[in-house]
């Protein structure tokens, strides 16, 4: 094999068209909305373009490209993102946030669903990052990548065993892919801890007012905590890498 | 596929409860927290519904939170069984 050595000198730089997927409510929404505040170039899909993601649009209509699509679907994420670089430019900058949730019991889970929020969550995501990456690499940029998983991915959640695998594979994923670039890219992952909002009905009102008392910080994490952290990792000059990024107020600590 | 009957269902709910030392009340409007009946309980007891419908039961944790009594459980496993 051959050597797998960094280049030294060379820094990856800020990430300035990003592609966000899941970026229609949410976590996923309001990153869209802060890169685009931010002055960077976005391009985002989702199964279901919302007025609120179609509204950023219009409002950024040189700087941000959207449109629908299923993350599963490799055909289809492949023609957004040949149409997103050909509307903003090439892409370097890659946000993996679609996803699917869970709320059942893993012994009362179809087996189809099983399936379903691995291919959401994990088969997908990988896939867009391959296509990304290789495009990225085809043209020697170097760019960054940010894959959003979920303090699940390193403790243990009732009704969420499916989902909390997919999102320890994609922490794993991340060190790996991180180890594989040898610093021509930054791969790093935020893991949220449960949020107020979407969150709650997979955990019940008694889970969530324990997790609460537990939290330092004496509050759940809202979508707003995690964007500063995602724009650092695809902005700033650090050299975090390989790193999933817990933002959960301490509850886990 | 097999038909159970509430009372069937009952009946493993029993035997659940049976194999833990504890036992099932008459009242189905009895509170499943002072009877000893936790959501692994509840779990069993689908599962053995499963064995002897032959019919795998899949459903999300929401609705088991609305569960408070033994009638509630015989309700919802009736229910999900008929669907």
């Amino acid at each position: 094999m051959m050597s797998d050595s960094a280049t030294p000198a060379l820094l990856v730089p800020p990430s300035t068209v990003v592609l966000v997927s899941g970026g229609s409510r949410g976590l996923g929404l309001a990153i869209v909305n802060d890169l685009l505040e931010s002055g960077l170039k976005v391009a985002a899909f989702a199964r279901t373009v919302t007025p609120e993601l179609a509204k950023l649009a219009d409002v950024q209509p040189d700087r941000s490209y959207v449109d629908s699509v299923d993350v599963t679907d490799l055909a289809a994420t492949q023609a957004f993102v040949r149409a997103a670089e050909g509307r903003l430019g090439p892409i370097d900058g890659l946000v993996n946030n679609a996803a699917v949730g869970q709320d059942s019991l893993h012994v009362h889970t179809a087996t189809a669903d099983i399936a379903r929020i691995i291919e959401t969550n994990l088969t997908a995501p990988l896939q867009l990052t391959r296509l990304v990456v290789r495009r990225m690499l085809a043209q020697g940029r170097r760019g960054r990548i940010v894959n959003v998983t979920s303090i699940c991915a390193q403790r243990g959640f009732p009704g969420l065993v499916a989902y909390s695998a997919t999102k320890g594979g994609m922490d794993a994923a991340t060190r790996s892919l991180a180890r594989e670039l040898g610093g021509r890219m930054l791969v790093n992952a935020v893991a949220p801890g449960f949020f107020a909002s979407e969150m709650s009905a997979v955990l019940g009102q008694t889970q969530l007012d324990q997790i609460v008392r537990r939290t330092p910080t004496g509050h759940l994490t809202e979508p707003a905590e995690v964007v500063p952290v995602v724009r650092l990792l695809l902005r700033d000059q650090t050299n975090i890498n390989g790193q999933a990024i817990v933002v959960d107020g301490a509850a886990s600590s | 596929m097999t038909q159970l009957t509430r009372a069937r269902i009952r009946d493993l709910m029993g035997q659940v409860l049976e194999n833990q030392g504890r036992v099932l009340p008459d009242d189905d409007g009895a509170d499943l927290r002072e009877v000893g009946f936790r959501s692994l309980d509840f779990s069993e007891l689908a599962l053995r519904v499963e064995d002897e419908t032959g019919q795998e039961l899949n459903f999300d944790a929401p609705g088991l939170r609305r569960i408070a009594t033994v009638g509630d459980v015989l309700d919802f496993l009736v229910e999900l069984h008929r669907q």
